[in-house]
């Protein structure tokens, strides 16, 4: 049975996993936006949270990724939860990081005249320094949802939803002539889902970042 | 005539004081602003001017609070704002910086609506407000409204700058080096349009450069600031020329005192000198007739309407025999209009042919002439009177320092 016979036997299967393994990612970057832009937004105007905070987020990066969700288990148990925290660590980072960039990379002229215009310092955030900051800010979320397709199809050791399983079944079997077949599907799949979630990402951008900084 | 000028223009009320103000930076052993008391009259524009360093923008930014004061205080039209609600203070200020500061993702319309919308106007009155101002400020509202900062050149987003600095009417404006980064051509320019916006929105305005020709040109009053904006001098620019307070202010001037007076003075100031002219198509022997009974070397040849066209000297009327008088001699340039400066003219003066430079009004009509010695006359007449001025400031300084002295 050659790969595009297994693909099309299978067509049910890759469309469902797809959507799992989308949503997965999806919720976690929306987790890891909220909780980065927070942490970004809090600390980029002073030296030391900076710093302490890219540290640990960077630091949860270079937990193996087998070894968290292992470790997960105990206290979130088995299936999509242990996925969805871990990934979500994993995601800190770029966005945290392109937040902090992307706001203190604003013109301190501008900042000054909304400031000397009396803008209230959330004012200032929300509709200066943020719109200004946006486009490095996505650019970091688009990193981080590229990094977790991958790493999402490792969740499937502790029983979570998406490609995983086809790759982790293939594992099983190696030996027999499915194995490749169910490795390479799972690997197919994550590669459309970040070519889609790339293209995504680029009409968004285009969609709301203003005109006059494009 | 310049003192006059300045009370004339001022109310005399006091729209700006600043008490005992003093700044020090965390960490810094010396106060940047030291025990500074300044009053601003409504309607002035007051340029602060030091070297750099001097704490001219700091005293600036106390103003608005951009730097919130050590001690002392901020009177504003009457009010103490020392301790007010910041963010309301500033709305009522409108405020320029060098760097202009336009918010590079919102249109030029939005960047000039900012203050009216934070100030909660309605939509319709933004809009007639943003186009009124652009007007002002000499951009065609239909092209420019909805461009980005991006795509107007330095100029034209100083004067967008400046346009927003307005947007709510504010009585006072505080703008900081707004022309400093600016070609000298174009800044000449803004300049000029900026004191004609002056002249009719009557702002308080306190301005700050580095610059003394700026500040000469612009100011109603300067305050020369030495170290921690101590005030060396504050006076109108003519005082200040003619009659520096110390040996720092001097030095400050720097050279060229008196050239610098003459951009004070304009050529609508003096009385024009009439020289001897004669009208195109008049004959060679009449015309020479008319050098003759005149002491000048040339005659000024105008056209039906009186447009100065040509210098022709005795020389030329005999070679140029015949021909008519537009096409002899040689071509009038060297031409200004009343409201240009005695520097103006000087300059003019120095190259042009017969020593003299013809005055036109604005419809390039003769009017006159000036030469060198009205020039000097003008120059002596500022000196006589500031030094006049500086002398009963002594007696009355004489007097207010003794009894300041009493315990």
């Amino acid at each position: 049975m050659d790969f595009f016979e297994f693909l099309i036997n299978r067509s049910d299967d890759m469309l469902e996993l797809g959507i799992e393994h989308a949503v997965l990612v999806g919720v976690s970057v929306l987790l890891a936006t909220v909780i980065g832009v927070g942490l970004g937004i809090a600390t980029y105007q002073r030296e030391r949270p900076r710093e302490v905070v890219l540290a640990i987020t960077g630091a949860f990066l270079t937990v193996p990724s087998f070894a968290l969700f292992i470790l997960l288990i105990g206290p979130l148990g088995l299936g999509a939860m242990p996925v969805v925290v871990a990934l979500t660590m994993y995601g800190l980072l770029p966005i945290v990081r392109n937040t902090i960039t992307g706001l203190r990379e604003v013109d301190p002229a501008i900042v000054e005249s909304a400031l000397g215009m009396g803008m209230s310092r959330s004012q200032r955030l929300l509709r200066i320094e943020l719109p200004l900051a946006w486009p490095v800010i996505i650019t970091g979320i688009r990193v981080t949802t590229l990094v977790l397709l991958g790493i999402a199809a490792i969740g499937a050791i502790v029983l979570g939803p998406g490609y995983g399983e086809l790759i982790f079944t293939g594992l099983a079997r190696v030996g027999t002539p499915v194995a490749v077949n169910l490795v390479l599907a799972g690997t197919l799949g994550v590669i459309i889902l970040a070519v889609l979630f790339d293209a995504f990402f680029y009409v968004i951008r285009k969609l709301t970042t203003s005109q006059g900084i494009r | 005539m310049t003192s006059t000028t300045v009370n004339n223009r001022s109310t005399g009320k006091v729209m700006i004081r600043l008490e005992d103000l003093t700044k020090r930076f965390p960490g810094q052993k010396h106060n940047a602003v030291d025990n500074l008391t300044l009053d601003i009259h409504e309607g002035e524009i007051v340029v602060l001017v030091g070297p750099s360093g001097c704490g001219k923008t700091t005293t600036m930014k106390m103003i608005n609070r951009i730097i919130e004061p050590t001690s002392g205080r901020i009177i504003l039209d009457g009010e103490d704002v020392t301790t007010t609600d910041p963010d309301a203070l500033r709305r009522r200020i409108g405020y320029v910086i060098q760097q202009v500061g336009l918010f590079p993702h919102l249109t030029i319309g939005e960047n000039i609506a900012t203050v009216p919308k934070l100030l909660g106007w309605d939509s319709k009155r933004v809009t007639a407000r943003v186009d009124e101002l652009l007007e002002m400020v000499n951009l065609a509202p239909e092209s420019y409204r909805n461009r980005y900062p991006k795509q107007l050149s330095g100029g034209q987003k100083q004067r967008v700058g400046v346009a927003r600095a307005l947007g709510a009417d504010p009585d006072v404006m505080l703008m900081d080096e707004p022309f400093g980064a600016i070609d000298p051509i174009t800044r000449d320019r803004l300049q000029n349009e900026f004191l004609r916006l002056q002249s009719e929105v009557r702002k308080t305005i306190v301005f700050v450069t580095h610059d003394i020709d700026e500040a000469i040109k612009m100011g109603d009053r300067i305050a020369i600031l030495q170290d921690a904006s101590k005030i060396a001098q504050y006076d109108t620019p003519e005082q200040i020329l003619t009659a520096p307070a110390n040996d720092f202010v001097s030095d400050f001037i720097g050279n060229g005192a008196s050239l610098k007076r003459l951009n004070l003075s304009h050529v609508s100031d003096i009385e024009l000198t009439q020289w001897p002219t004669v009208q195109l198509g008049t004959d060679h022997d009449q015309a020479l007739e008319m050098l003759r009974r005149s002491d000048r070397s040339a005659l000024l040849v105008l056209d039906e309407s009186g447009r100065p066209r040509r210098w022709v000297g005795a020389d030329d009327l005999h070679r140029g025999a015949g021909r008519p008088l537009d096409e002899i001699g040689l071509p009038a340039g060297a031409m200004v209009e009343p409201r240009a400066t005695l520097s103006d003219a000087l300059n003019e003066l120095i190259t042009a042919r017969y020593s003299v430079t013809i005055v036109v009004d604005a419809k390039g009509i003769y009017q006159g002439v000036v030469d060198i010695e009205q020039i000097n006359e003008a120059i002596r007449g500022m000196r006589s009177s500031a030094v006049a001025r500086a002398r009963a400031g002594l007696a009355e300084g004489a007097e207010a320092g003794s009894t300041g002295g009493q315990p």
